[in-house]
């Protein structure tokens, strides 16, 4: 006992509170616990299965938002090396292999400074600016289609909810630029308005002969009509269509060359010259959305969404097999299950590990057998994927998916590294002149093929 | 200095360095005392619609510190005032305290891009006032590095050009070559940048076998490189359109401006220090003046260009001069410590940017009395208000570019 | 060194030269009153067979006793290079007429002399100060500049710790350094 008086008399004021309430959640801690889940749990997930639409909208929401972030650091660590690798340098390669965890860093980075408002600005709209464009940005992940079955939400008026909220990002880039104070932010925010709205209108226009032939708003329907092979796909249907939304997206994306809005040549950063911190992390992630949206969008719309370029099954009827498919039941081996777990791994090691210890004779044993298990994960989740890719069919169709937005993502850092920036009148003479004629001339013969076709 | 351990003081009220909440918008570009001259008053009144807009000494593009405030009326620059002044070293002062020798590491950072040029000029005055003949190997010499710097400086602005337009890759290849180069004349004269290497009566160091092997390979390479160079922008549309029809300069305008150099070259004009008063060993070399841009005078493409062209003539005159080298000695001999005669002397050479030329009094001693450096980038910025006539802020960065300025020089 | 040029100089600008013609190297040099700068120099563009069409460089130089202005002239007419001293300009005001009704690029030139010397151009529109800060109050390159003088009067002088190292120290000390024909 007097240990316990003189242990607590050393104490200071803070372990005087957290002891006693460490100990408090030690013994109330398991009551609390169990009492969750007997009486709660059961109730929660009675409403839970009540309303599986909104647990299914909220874990879609969830994972796609979650999703938007590695999405634009792959984005961003992509820019900076594709871009080196096309100017002879090398890029990021320090932080992680091949400098990998770059783009983490430099989250980390924009979280650790200094978030400050300019003295004059509006500081209401400065604090919410950066936010109206991150969430708009990321609002239109809801009606993408990522696989089959894999979309936020079905909604048949997706394309004009998706024109609608993306239009949005302006009202931010335009309050970013206002409320700085600042005459560069001034015109960087003024020329990003001038530019969105100069090239929403090919944008929209250069789709209305899409929803034509489709028949839908709906963008999951659209990604589903291009099924088959690849000549199903849109772009082979509406090639003009597809060039004029490349174009206008680009610009509504603010990437080069259309991006005198972040000009850093002229105007230093454009709008976002008195951002730091995570205010302009914000902006510079929104931008990177942006990025993957319209190469999202593009592939989409145009290349086939999660469609594979060639139809396997379908050549397997036409030659009389059966189309590919698999069935496991690994329960139906019983304790074979557990015997092959158990041997499998150690042998496959030794398996692949003997041509690495034979082949040098001067490596030691543990170095060929530490290979060997790299090859066997290697190995093993290979045939995973593979039999995922079979058995699955979202998980297929997710794979094309990704591939084709990051090879459109590719395409617009290539612009990036290579196009010089244009002036902003010729940036609008060109959507006016050129770009909305151009959409309207597309818009014009698709509905006219359509009444000839259909007549 | 804070004393550790003590309590940051904020400052009070009528400290002048913090501005109160009432002081805020009274952030202009204008200067805060009455205009002193007509041209300040007229720049530094503002109509309807007109605002400053301050591309400060701290801007990705402007070529050094350079400040421009523009008068911009919406995206269109109404007029521009080029403050100048951050980078001034008071090199000519410093130039009247030095000795003769000590003057050629003074005035390197001028341009530094192209700093051979900077120490021909003076070093040939001098020589002028010592009345000292340099021997014709050193002479071969000083073309043959001038010639390869100038390519260099060429090929930079070609990089630079893009840069401030937007274009994020052609830097790095300019910088490839430019690289080459100056590792070339590193072998000779140790450095890679202010090269400290003519001396009054000739060069420092003989050329050597590392050069020579280096030049060799560059040589074999040059004319292809040349023309991966002249494709790698002029065909690509919008840095075209961007520089087409911007910043025209007339050939009695470019004239009466004092430009000199590519510029005025560009604008019809066949000025070349070289052949309109032959310095050095030039007499003695064929290279023809490229000029481009005849009628109506000559745009930014114009000046691009006629760039590009002077690099295929530096390449000739390259060629000429390994093939001529004369054997001999490369310094003429002069005493350790020179007292040139009363008098003074004026010598210009073509600089990759221009007529650049110095003006040297001396008085008998060791130091020169008065030292005038003429840079002509300083007078090509005086271009820049007269050409951005109606322009779009984003064409004072190409007609900028395309003056090709260096600030070392400008503000010496 | 181009004979014709001078005798061509001489028959022209006979009443105008203080001195006489120099010539040495590739070099002719004359003297003028600063009165008859624009006179003579307008003579020298345009007159056929002077026809001095560039300008390459205008200074202003501090003899010590009193002060110049130096321009430097070429031809395609002639191979050598023009010199034109505008000398005799006394040191407490020297005064100069401009050159940019003639050359427009002298203005710049011109603001660089009065700068660095105190030469004031009548008739450039627009004389100020083009190295140093708007308000600074000596000219840098004169020969009775002093330095740490100069410092104490900065016009941040008093806020920064830094430029109250010294007191400000009497102009005459280490003031005119050396004369000297030039």
């Amino acid at each position: 006992m007097t240990t316990l008086n003189r242990a607590w008399g050393h104490l200071t004021l803070t372990g005087k509170v957290v002891i006693p309430l460490l100990f408090l959640a030690l013994v109330v801690g398991p009551i609390v616990t169990i009492f969750l889940a007997t009486v709660v749990g059961p109730w929660l997930a009675d409403v839970l299965g009540a309303n599986p639409e909104i647990v299914r909208f909220v874990v879609a929401i969830t994972g796609v938002l979650l999703f938007s972030i590695p999405a634009a650091f792959i984005i961003i660590y992509m820019e900076l090396k594709v871009i080196a690798f096309m100017n002879l340098r090398i890029g990021p390669d320090r932080v992680g292999p091949k400098g990998a965890l770059h783009s983490v860093v430099a989250g980390l980075k924009v979280l650790t400074k200094e978030d400050f408002t300019p003295t004059g600005a509006d500081r209401l709209v400065f604090t919410w600016a950066p936010v109206i464009v991150f969430l708009t940005a990321v609002m239109v992940f809801l009606v993408i289609p990522f696989g089959p079955g894999l979309v936020g939400q079905d909604l048949n008026i997706g394309l004009l909810y998706l024109f609608a909220v993306g239009g949005m990002t302006v009202v931010g880039l335009l309050l970013a630029g206002w409320s700085s104070f600042n005459k560069y932010s001034l015109l960087g925010g003024l020329r990003s308005a001038a530019q969105v709205i100069s090239y929403e209108i090919p944008l929209t226009l250069s789709v209305v002969g899409l929803i034509l032939l489709a028949g839908t708003m709906s963008v999951y329907k659209i990604a589903e009509a291009q099924q088959g092979w690849f000549t199903d796909w849109y772009v082979f249907r509406q090639p003009l269509g597809a060039l004029i939304f490349f174009i206008a997206a680009t610009a509504e994306a603010n990437r080069t060359p259309f991006d005198l809005t972040e000009a850093d040549s002229e105007i230093v950063a454009g709008f976002a010259t008195e951002y730091s911190g995570m205010r302009f992390g914000f902006l510079f992630f929104a931008e990177y959305v942006n990025v993957f949206i319209i190469s999202a969008l593009m592939t989409t719309l145009f290349f086939g969404a999660w469609n594979a370029p060639i139809d396997i099954n379908s050549i397997l009827a036409r030659v009389g097999l059966s189309p590919v498919s698999v069935s496991l039941d690994p329960g139906s081996l019983g304790i074979g299950l557990l015997i092959l777990l158990l041997v499998a791994p150690v042998l496959l090691t030794l398996i692949f590990a003997a041509p690495f210890y034979l082949s040098r004779s001067s490596r030691p044993a543990w170095q060929a057998l530490v290979l060997g298990f790299l090859v066997f994960n290697l190995v093993g989740v290979m045939l995973l994927g593979l039999l995922a890719y079979i058995g699955w069919p979202w998980m297929a169709g997710l794979t094309w998916f990704m591939l084709k937005s990051f090879l459109f993502v590719y395409v617009f850092v290539w612009m990036r590294g290579t196009f010089p920036r244009v002036r902003i009148d010729q940036l609008m003479g060109f959507a006016w002149k050129w770009l909305l004629p151009a959409a309207l001339l597309n818009l014009f013969v698709t509905a006219a093929a359509i009444i000839i076709v259909k007549s | 200095m804070t004393t550790p351990g003590k309590p940051h003081q904020h400052p009070s009220a009528d400290d002048p360095r913090i501005m109160l909440d009432d002081q805020i918008g009274q952030f202009e570009a204008v200067p805060p005392y009455p205009p002193r001259t007509e041209r300040e008053a007229e720049f530094y009144s503002l109509r309807d619609g007109e605002m400053f807009l301050n591309m400060g000494p701290q801007h990705p593009s402007t070529h050094g510190v350079l400040r421009v405030v523009l008068k911009i009326n919406g995206e269109q620059v109404v007029d521009l005032d080029p403050v100048l002044g951050y980078l001034h070293r008071g090199v000519e002062k410093l130039c009247e305290n030095s000795d003769y020798h000590h003057i050629i590491s003074q005035v390197d950072p001028l341009e530094y891009v192209s700093s051979l040029f900077m120490e021909w000029a003076p070093v040939m005055a001098f020589e002028k006032l010592l009345d000292v003949e340099v021997p014709r190997r050193a002479e071969y010499i000083r073309v043959l590095t001038g010639e390869l710097l100038r390519v260099s400086s060429h090929v930079l602005f070609q990089g630079w050009m893009a840069l401030d337009l937007g274009g994020l890759a052609p830097i790095l290849y300019s910088f490839i070559e430019r690289d080459e180069i100056v590792e070339m004349l590193a072998a000779i004269t140790g450095q890679r940048m202010l090269f400290n290497y003519f001396r009054i009566g000739g060069v420092n160091g003989d050329l050597n076998h590392e050069f020579m092997s280096r030049l060799g390979d560059w040589m074999s390479r040059a004319a292809k490189q040349h023309e991966a160079n002249i494709g790698l922008l002029n065909e690509n549309e919008i840095f075209v359109r961007r520089m087409r029809g911007i910043g025209r300069l007339d050939a009695a305008m470019a004239l009466r401006m004092g430009a000199s150099g590519p510029n005025i070259r560009a604008s019809g004009v066949p000025f070349d220090v070289r052949r309109a008063h032959p310095y050095s060993v030039y007499p003695e070399l064929e290279f023809d003046i490229p000029t481009r841009g005849g009628n109506g005078g000559g745009d930014s493409l114009d000046r691009y260009l006629l760039r590009l062209d002077e690099v295929s003539q530096s390449i000739r005159i390259i060629d000429q001069c390994l093939h001529n080298m004369p054997d001999g000695p490369i310094m003429a001999r002069l005493p350790r410590l020179l007292r040139p005669r009363p008098g003074r002397a004026w010598a210009a050479v073509e600089a990759p940017r221009g007529l650049y030329g110095t003006y040297a009094i001396s008085d008998g001693t060791d130091q020169p009395f008065r030292m005038k450096i003429h840079d002509p980038s300083f007078v090509h910025l005086q271009l820049v208000g007269l050409l951005m006539k109606n322009n779009l802020i984003a064409d004072t960065m190409a007609v900028m570019a395309s003056l090709d300025p260096v600030m070392g020089g400008i503000d010496k | 060194m181009d004979r014709a040029l001078r005798t061509r100089l001489e028959a022209r600008f006979a009443d105008s030269l203080t001195g006489p013609v120099r010539q040495r190297h590739d070099e002719t040099e004359i003297r003028i009153r600063p009165a008859d700068v624009v006179e003579v120099l307008r003579a020298l563009h345009d007159d056929a067979g002077l026809e001095f069409a560039v300008l390459a460089d205008l200074c202003g130089v501090d003899t010590g006793t009193h002060m110049q202005v130096v321009y430097h002239l070429w031809s395609a007419e002639t191979p050598d290079w023009l010199r034109v001293v505008a000398d005799g300009m006394p040191r407490e005001d020297p005064r100069c007429p401009s050159l940019t009704g003639l050359w427009p690029g002298a203005e710049w030139m011109e603001r660089e002399a009065y700068d660095m010397f105190g030469i004031v151009f009548e008739g450039n529109r627009d004389l100020r100060r083009i190295y140093m800060p708007p308000d600074y109050t000596s000219f840098p390159l004169r020969k009775d500049f002093y330095l740490a003088d100069d410092a104490a009067r900065s016009p941040g002088g008093g806020v920064r710790h830094m430029e109250q190292t010294h007191a400000p120290v009497q102009a005459t000390q280490g003031a005119v350094r050396r004369t000297a024909k030039a």
